[in-house]
């Protein structure tokens, strides 16, 4: 793909090629076109559904939908309400195309070249049937995503046998390792052949030693040779780690084999490719056995746990992930599944609840009473993202159109109708599952009771049968039409931005973005540039030079006549992309430094005050001037405070009110700033970046900014700041069973009224953190529900409310409560947690906190739940084991570091705040990847290399590294890489060669475009631009790039082996 | 000597040519002591020096030929203060048979010109008043003081002189951008068309307005550029400076020789294709609420423009242009809401009280002109509206600094593209026949106090011994500030005599009027007029001889609207009544308690008619006209001459008949008759009125058929003359042309002397006036028995 609009010539140097790197952006560019090659990939994923016969337990209706051709969006419902029209154009926000490259699941070509699978199948299919707990819900998912890698102790010696002979053990012990696997297998034929491709690919892990585990199991029963594959890596590890083989490794085997037998039944809901993790979780391991993956429990049987004993420092959890494919139902027989980890991959079927995705909560089983919750010491939050990305492959969300009347509400709770609405007398009537008022069905959706309680039409309405629908709102929601996409561009023009060639990047960055702004007569766009003054631009002038209006008074701004100044983008499109590339020669001589971000924020907020829309701001210096204008602070530049420093904590935090005000009133009218950031000093973003949390926005930061290399991703991160699914003028609202209710929400939004969120924009990015707190007990055998509606107004100007239903079970038992913790979420509260009180409490005291909501969760464990209670060894229930090691990474994160720079530490807490659960936990502990070897490795389906623990044990002076979070994207470079190598990945003969400024190119060597193409799919994963950074050894970047060994001892925290010391420490004294 | 000659000399008529020598006599006059002053009055043969005036050392007067001069001892003696001075250095070679222009008896009016004063002394006008440069040294380049033709006439030279100082005049135009396309079409293009012509030098600004200010930054190449204002706040000249970026310029007053670097105001020639640029892109504002005004902040516009000119410290002298087509609804200066729900002030409301727009309107206005004043800044209003445009409150400003100001329909008009382009017009040099920044002072002998000024004048309130305490008009000061000033702005100055008389009847007094101005050249320019009249005796018939009543008209006219400031027009109405009857009493020979003796001499005979038809005019009665039309109407009549204020009173007709030459007829009704055109002229409206038979003749194509060649001359001959009267005239008259008992007579009918009504005796065929009012014979009645009341 090319970039059809590059950079201007001239802006860079000879070596960059628009076409490599900068064009692969693309990939993140949402498209009609490219979602109807994911909806392909879906639908030819449909024979899949046809395959599944075999599991003849899948609810007919599922059957029945999948078997349709392409999935409707709508739920054609025959005898009321007629049914949104137009499915196909709402798609695009129905179901917004996650950018995708190929995906793993419809990529054709390893099924052709996979023999084994076919084969594999049947037996675990003939397997399937076994297992009495065919109700356990999928936990499948990551082949050993979040596995223990105990075998780094072996990994040195790594080279395959060694490493495998554990493995081999292991599944020769487990009963009929794969078919165990099979029960739930929702995995057609088709599908299968990814399956194990996928596994294929997880098999580089055994080099690293503990990950090998689950594919070796898969692999001894079908795919002996493709292990074997990858090995020519090994030794580049075994080489370079000289650490011995250590003992503890041996002594696993037996253990395992009798953890085996004793849970021999745990048959997990993964695919094939998955067998071991699901069959191993349920064990009480000592650690460093063949991991599982994120335990996951049947909520029936006994937990999971991790023991860690303290002699053995080396065996304590290590994250991983994997790329394999889960398929995961929300509920089966009526229960509610625990969904996958957020990391993995996974295709959602909603059969009731709603993907979790969109809502999540900590705790996969409520507690049915206060006193159990604090006894945990976890916490009971739901984690909602509302209009999150689905998997290509799932159906698209059903829209449902109720007419004038509006859909269907409790008329106590207006609580919305839902799968677990009860009807009874003969329909007449229903019980609302959240508050229990007992309401008159309309007479319009009266319907007749089947035999099995439930409405004979409970299935053709996705209101009844889906966890997640939306309907479309009457007039009784719209206080005004629904608004137009209206889109203003606020670029700071003064003499700095102008010299750092940041407005020169902005105007590039809008210029591209402007194709694709949503088609139409509702989309309008309005641009203006400030420095010490504002200067609107008439776009309504065809055919004529651009004329500026300045606004100079800054103290007290107004906006310009609002009807030129915001227009409809028909109606500019010439115009606008001739003045973008004006506005940078327009400034080149200006010398005004100040600059007046509050005012012109102000005024820009004034132009679009009767729509409301999106602000789109670039700013590059601290606000100097004008309403809402800063100033350096005590601390400002300094990149350390000193610890005598009062209060260093006060530097986060805004310095007045002026913003927050503005912000509140922007968010009144419906307008949601986005702030980008391209600047090299101190901006003090804490104060800035109270407009965008409280307008529903998000701050971008490019630190130190470089014209040169930043470009690409500013461009990128607008587009699909732009592109991305969203809708504006939001409200939302989550309600919950009796007993149960919303204590808090935290994330990017205005709150005017405690029980509501208000949104002026809302993105598949953002997602929003409610605490929830009892009021009341619960009954053990009931469920609770907890439903979130969110009404907005699509960019193609339909007023929706999207419903989000989530039933859980109750329970009184501790234990249960354990099994069924969701760590991710867990943690993404405890992150966010420390992030809101950052601000306002001394770091230690929040580091503190951090630490001790992990040693009181394991206390607890210890205290109530574990099996064994030896004193020298660590208890640590399944689902949580990798706590302590993310807690530490916590720790280290640029945000509770007492070393970073201030705005760098405001950012990473305007960064969490909103941040999706699956985003979290890459954030704390990025991902790392080898690519000097990436030639070697067969990579077949999964592109993504094997991921290496985050320690400097495992890097390699000969090695390159990948290392992302998400944010950042570090490729670091060992003193001693072949040269070949590199000339091959850079196109240099030396990493002398290496500059800050250094732009990766794709060049024509497997190698390389290797490279490319996994960094592509990290950006698609993460749906971000990853800032390349590029580090070497013995300089600052490299400094920097060892900062993020979160495993190893650095200044700001303990090593990983010291951190579980410590933490069973703590614990043995509260024990005692 | 007639007196219209006399003014031909001096361009002063005095309504008392003789004054009496103590106070009650002269209140006994009842037309106060005055001199109605045009000081630059086009003269056939004015003396042009090219040196500074020799000032009298003590009270600044200029040497003129009223002096006594000792040759020999090379001492001159002021006539007012009887200082003696001596004579300046390049003076020493003067004798009775070599003497300076200046010092010509036959010249009582002198003018000096002089370059343009290097850039550190261009701020002389600012509020220094007159620069005063006692005896500078005078150019030696005036070889012979006898040869007048040897005087500075050129202006090459003086630009040679002025060395880097090559800005000229500023004019900021400012454009209403309400407007419809069709008037900004019109007006875009007569724009274009001043802008052709103003000279290299000039300085433009543009300003647009509605509901917002735009000022364009004419000096900015990329795009068009254009600092906005917010219309609906107050902005003050330091604001408006700071906004415009032009507050730092203060600090760097002292090097004000280069432009400083800003855009607002630039340089015709070097910006020409901008300024062009920027008024073609000037368009209509489209956001008309329906059932509401266009949202108009013209004062904020005002204020903004005039903040301009302060910013860039232009000493130069410049107008600021106002060109709109509806009245204020935003900001200060509005003078109502934009809601159309609400009617526009009458005068009925002004009256009531009812108005509080208006009110804060005049208040803000009124800082305008202190500011215009300050700056010697001029305000033009050009109104081109049906319906009105605040003229009234904008009066102010626009009188105070002497600016423009016509009222019309359409910026297509032809009133309006003649006047606006006469303003443009140019002298026989090539230079803007254009002055600036001026100002006037007034020297007297000891015995002669100067109580004020009527006209469009701002007084400097700067005081000396000869300034009276009683205050008429814009008093308490012996020196004026004029924005500008024309060859027709003609000024009532007001004396009064000082209490303890030394001077002896029939003695000299003098007055002398030194009007200096920049010229649009940017020389400097100073006018000396000196005049010496006589001191008379109680009942000195020469006080009666002396007597011109025209003059005494205009004056009492200048008084009656100063009065209506701050009276209600009835009650002016009746002082003018009351001040008539005294006159009448004084002036008037009659048999006491006897109405049928009462005689008037010739040269006083006309006086009561002209305060009969002042009564009815406009200006009094306010009744049919908008406060819009009675301000201006006002302003006008506040700043023209005798004989056009005349005009305006008690306007002419004549009568085109085939019995002879046109001859002038009484403005009476019975003037009207079916078989002859009339011509009417009353300043503002030119009618030609055909008689009914005319009228029917022509619509019967009678003047195309060669046999009837008289009836077509007949028809051309007033038409001729209505032409020649349009064209001399700024503004423009509204020519009007009209037949018998058509709908356009009336304006002819409403200025008639109703002497035949509905309630008169009819007669076949003559015309009547259907009124309530007095015929005049009846008002003269009335006077004749009330004057002869004792």
């Amino acid at each position: 793909m090319s970039t059809p609009r590059g950079p201007r010539p001239g802006a860079f140097p000879p070596n960059y090629n628009p076409d490599t790197l900068a064009g692969n952006l693309q990939n993140l560019r949402i498209n009609q076109s490219n979602w109807q090659q994911s909806n392909n990939a879906g639908v030819s994923g449909a024979p899949r559904t046809s395959n599944a016969l075999p599991f003849g337990q899948q609810p007919p209706p599922f059957a029945a939908g999948q078997s349709r051709p392409p999935p409707p969006g709508v739920f054609q419902r025959v005898p009321a309400p007629p049914v949104a029209p137009g499915q196909s154009t709402l798609r695009p926000d129905v179901m917004p195309a996650r950018p995708t490259g190929p995906t793993p699941v419809s990529q054709p070509p390893p099924f052709a070249s996979r023999p084994p699978p076919p084969g594999v199948l049947p037996s675990s299919i003939g397997g399937s049937a076994a297992p009495p707990y065919s109700a356990i819900a999928p936990r499948p998912g990551l082949s050993g995503s979040p596995t223990p890698p105990q075998m780094s102790s072996n990994g040195p010696a790594g080279i395959g046998p060694p490493a495998f002979a554990p493995r081999m053990m292991q599944s020769g012990s487990r009963p009929p390792p794969p078919m165990g696997n099979a029960p739930r297998l929702s995995v057609g034929p088709v599908q299968s052949p990814t399956m194990l491709s996928s596994q294929a690919s997880s098999q580089p892990l055994q080099t690293r030693p503990g990950f090998g585990s689950p594919p070796a199991v898969s692999s001894s029963v079908g795919q002996p040779g493709p292990p074997f594959s990858t090995f020519p890596q090994g030794p580049m590890f075994s080489g370079s780690s000289n650490m011995p083989p250590p003992p503890g490794s041996l002594s696993f085997p037996p253990a395992h084999q009798g953890t085996v037998q004793s849970w021999p039944q745990q048959p997990p809901q993964v695919g094939p490719s998955h067998p071991t993790p699901g069959a191993m979780q349920q064990q009480q391991r000592i650690f460093g056995m063949p991991p599982g993956p994120p335990p996951f429990p049947n909520q029936s049987m006994a937990l999971g746990q991790t023991v860690l004993s303290q002699a053995d420092p080396n065996h304590i959890p290590r994250y991983s992930s994997s790329s394999a494919v889960i398929l995961y139902e929300t509920r089966t027989d009526n229960r509610a599944n625990p969904p996958p980890p957020t990391t993995s991959t996974y295709i959602v079927k909603d059969n009731g609840n709603c993907s979790p995705r969109y809502m999540r909560c900590t705790l996969n089983q409520v507690p049915c009473t206060v006193d159990l919750l604090s006894t945990s010491a976890m916490q009971l939050a739901l984690l909602v993202q509302p209009l999150a990305l689905p998997h290509p492959s799932e159906e698209p969300i059903h829209v449902v159109d109720f007419g004038e009347s509006g859909p269907v509400r409790c008329s106590r709770c207006k609580g919305y109708i839902n799968p677990f609405v009860k009807f009874i007398d003969q329909g007449r009537r229903f019980i609302c599952n959240l508050c229990g008022f007992t309401d008159e069905t309309p007479r319009e959706y009266h319907c007749n009771m089947g035999s099995d309680g439930r409405r004979t039409d409970a299935d053709e309405r996705p209101e009844l049968c889906r966890g997640t629908v939306e309907f479309i709102a009457s007039k009784e929601y719209m206080l005004r039409d629904p608004m137009p996409a209206v889109f203003f561009f606020l670029v700071d023009v003064s003499m700095h931005a102008i010299h750092s060639g940041a407005t020169a990047a902005a105007c590039s960055a809008i210029s591209q973005v402007i194709p694709d702004l949503p088609e139409g007569p509702r989309t309008m766009v309005g641009i203006a540039t400030f420095d010490s003054s504002i200067h609107f631009y008439n776009l309504k002038r065809a055919m004529q030079q651009p004329l500026m209006l300045i606004v100079p008074d800054v103290q007290d701004v107004y906006t310009p006549l609002e009807s030129d100044v915001v227009v409809q983008l028909s109606e500019c499109r010439q115009h606008l992309e001739i003045l973008l590339d004006c506005i940078p020669r327009m400034f080149e001589n200006n010398r005004t430094t100040d600059s007046a971000f509050g005012a012109a924020a102000k005024a820009a907020f004034l132009a679009m005050k009767n729509t409301g829309g999106k602000l789109l701001v670039f700013q590059s210096i601290l606000p100097s001037t004008g309403m809402g204008s800063l100033s350096a602070r005590e601390a400002e530049g300094r990149s350390n405070m000193s610890d005598g420093e009062k209060e260093p904590h006060k530097l986060l935090q805004p310095v007045d009110k002026t913003l927050k005000t503005m912000a509140i009133e922007f968010a009144e009218y419906q307008v949601c700033v986005d702030l980008f950031i391209t600047t090299q000093t101190y901006v003090d973003i804490a104060s800035l970046s109270v407009v965008p949390r409280t307008t529903g926005g998000q701050v971008y930061y490019y630190y130190p900014f470089s014209a040169l290399s930043d470009l690409a991703k500013l461009s990128n991160d607008l587009r699909w700041n732009v592109t991305r699914p969203q809708g504006f003028e939001a409200v939302m609202r989550v309600r919950c069973s009796q007993g149960i209710q919303v204590q808090e929400y935290s994330g990017n939004f205005c709150k005017r009224i405690p029980t509501d969120v208000d949104l002026p924009a809302i993105d598949c990015d953002k997602t929003i953190m409610v605490s929830l707190k009892h009021d009341d007990k619960l009954q053990e055998e009931s469920e609770c529900a907890f439903q979130c509606a969110l009404l907005y107004t699509t960019v193609y100007g339909q007023r929706r409310i999207r419903v989000s239903t989530l039933s859980l079970p109750c329970t009184n038992m501790l234990t249960s409560l354990f099994i069924a913790a969701d760590l991710d979420t867990q943690f993404s509260c405890i992150l966010k947690h420390a992030a809101d009180e950052m601000p306002s409490a001394p770091l230690a005291q929040v580091r503190d906190k951090a630490t001790n909501v992990c040693i009181n969760i394991l206390h607890s464990y210890s205290k109530f739940c574990a099996t064994r209670s030896s004193s020298g060894l660590l208890m640590m229930p399944e689902a949580l084991k990798f706590l302590p090691l993310y807690t530490l990474a916590l720790l280290k994160s640029n945000g509770l570091r007492s070393d970073g720079r201030i705005d760098d530490r405001s950012f990473w807490l305007n960064y969490v705040s909103p941040l999706p659960t699956p985003f979290v936990i890459p954030l704390v502990y990025p991902r790392m990847i080898a690519i000097h070897d990436l030639e070697a490795k067969e990579l077949e389906d999964s592109i993504i290399p094997a991921i290496i623990p985050l320690s400097v044990k495992y890097i390699s002076d000969e090695g390159i590294y990948l290392l992302e979070n998400g944010v950042d994207c570090l490729i670091y470079i060992g003193t001693s890489v072949e040269q070949n190598v590199l000339t091959q990945i850079f196109g240099i003969s030396s990493v002398e060669e290496i500059s800050n400024q250094f732009i990766l190119e794709q060049y024509d060597n497997q190698l390389s475009k290797k490279l490319n193409a996994i960094l592509n799919e990290i950006r698609r994963e993460r749906c971000s631009y990853l800032r390349l950074k590029f580090c070497k050894n013995g300089d600052s970047s490299g400094t920097m790039f060892l900062s993020n060994m979160v495993e190893d001892h650095m200044p700001s925290g303990a090593a990983y082996t010291d951190f579980v010391a410590y933490i069973h420490n703590q614990i043995q004294k509260k024990m005692t | 000597m007639d007196f219209t000659e006399l003014e031909a000399i001096e361009g002063l008529r005095w309504p008392w040519h003789s004054w009496p020598l103590s106070k009650p006599e002269v209140s006994a006059l009842v037309v106060p002591l005055s001199i109605m002053c045009t000081p630059l009055m086009p003269f056939s043969e004015l003396p042009i020096l090219a040196h500074e005036p020799v000032n009298c050392f003590q009270c600044g007067a200029v040497w003129n030929p009223y002096s006594r001069i000792d040759y020999t001892t090379k001492i001159w003696v002021c006539p007012f203060c009887y200082r003696r001075n001596p004579f300046p250095r390049s003076y020493d070679h003067i004798n009775e048979n070599n003497i300076p222009a200046e010092l010509f008896p036959t010249y009582s009016t002198v003018e000096y010109h002089l370059g343009p004063a290097p850039s550190s002394g261009l701020g002389l006008g600012m509020d220094s008043g007159l620069g005063r440069t006692a005896s500078g040294p005078l150019r030696s380049n005036s070889g012979s003081f006898s040869n007048v033709s040897a005087a500075y006439s050129g202006t090459g030279e003086w630009s040679g002189v002025s060395g880097g100082v090559g800005v000229g005049p500023a004019f900021v135009f400012v454009v209403d951008g309400c407007s419809s396309e069709e008037d900004l079409g019109a007006l875009k293009g007569e724009l274009l068309h001043i802008i052709a012509r103003l000279p290299e030098n000039a300085l433009v600004g543009l300003v647009v307005f509605d509901a917002m200010v735009r000022v364009y930054d004419l000096g900015f190449t990329d795009c068009l550029r254009a600092v906005v204002f917010h219309g609906g706040r107050e902005v003050s000249s330091e604001k408006a400076k700071e906004l415009l970026g032009l507050h730092h310029m203060k600090q760097s007053i002292g090097k004000t020789s280069s432009v400083q670097k800003q855009g607002f105001l630039v340089p015709v020639s070097e910006y020409e294709f901008n300024i062009i640029t920027a008024i073609e892109d000037i368009h209509s504002s489209p956001l008309v609420k329906t059932g509401h005004r266009p949202l108009r902040c013209t004062g904020v516009a005002i204020s903004v423009a005039v903040g301009l000119l302060e910013g860039c410290l232009i000493n130069t002298g410049s107008r600021v242009m106002v060109f709109t087509t509806g009245p204020a609804t935003v900001g200060p200066g509005m003078i109502v809401d934009s809601d159309f729900g609400t009617a526009i002030r009458t005068h009925r409301d002004l009256n009531n009280g009812y108005a509080s727009y208006p009110r804060k309107s005049c208040e803000y206005y009124k800082q305008i002109s202190q500011r215009l004043s300050e700056s010697s800044i001029i305000l033009d209003l050009f109104a081109c509206s049906l319906d009105q445009v605040g003229a009234a409150e904008l009066k102010v400003p626009v009188e105070s600094s002497n600016g423009f100001m016509m009222l019309g329909e359409s910026f297509e008009s032809e009133e309006f593209r003649k006047s606006l382009r006469h303003m443009f017009d140019r002298d026989s040099d090539g230079n803007l026949e254009m002055a600036f920044d001026v100002t006037i002072e007034i020297v007297t002998t000891k015995d002669v106090k100067i109580c004020g000024a009527l006209g469009p004048c701002i007084s400097l309130q700067r005081k000396n011994d000869t300034v009276s305490e009683k205050v008429i008009g814009k008093g308490g000061t012996y020196i004026w500030k004029l924005g500008t000033i024309t060859s027709k702005t003609c000024i009532a100055f007001f004396f009064e005599v000082a209490d303890e008389q030394k001077s002896q009847p029939s003695s000299a007094f003098f007055i002398q009027f030194i009007t200096q101005y920049r010229y649009s050249n940017m020389g400097i320019r100073k006018r000396v007029t000196t005049a010496a009249r006589r001191w008379v005796v109680k009942h000195s018939p020469e006080i009666a001889s002396g007597f011109d009543q025209e003059a005494a008209a205009s004056v009492m006219a200048r008084l009656a609207i100063n009065k209506t400031e701050e009276m209600f027009a009835h009650d002016v109405i009746r002082w003018l009544d009351k001040m008539l009857i005294r006159f009448a009493s004084k002036f008037g020979d009659y048999v006491p308690e006897d109405p049928s003796t009462f005689r008037l001499s010739t040269n006083f005979s006309l006086f009561p008619q002209f305060m009969y038809y002042l009564r009815r005019s406009q200006f009094m009665d306010v009744f049919n006209s908008t406060p819009d039309e009675t301000a201006y109407f006002r302003l006008m009549l506040n700043r023209e001459g005798v004989v056009n204020s005349l005009i305006m009173v008690q306007p002419t007709l004549f009568q085109y008949s085939f019995d002879g030459p046109p001859i002038p007829v009484v403005l009476d009704v019975c003037s009207i008759s079916p078989d002859v055109i009339l011509l009417f002229d009353s300043f503002f409206h030119v009618v030609i009125h055909h008689g009914s038979k005319i009228a029917q003749w022509r619509k019967l194509g009678y003047d195309k058929d060669p046999s009837h060649e008289s009836f077509r001359e007949l028809l051309e001959a007033p038409e001729l003359d209505a032409e020649q009267l349009v064209a001399g005239r700024i503004p423009v008259p509204k020519f009007i042309k009209c037949d018998q008992h058509s709908s356009q007579a009336r304006f002819l009918l409403a200025k008639l002397n109703p002497s035949v009504t509905q309630n008169s005796t009819y007669s076949e065929g003559s015309e009547f006036i259907f009124t309530d009012d007095v015929s005049l014979q009846v008002f003269i009645e009335h006077l004749q028995a009330l004057a002869v009341q004792g």
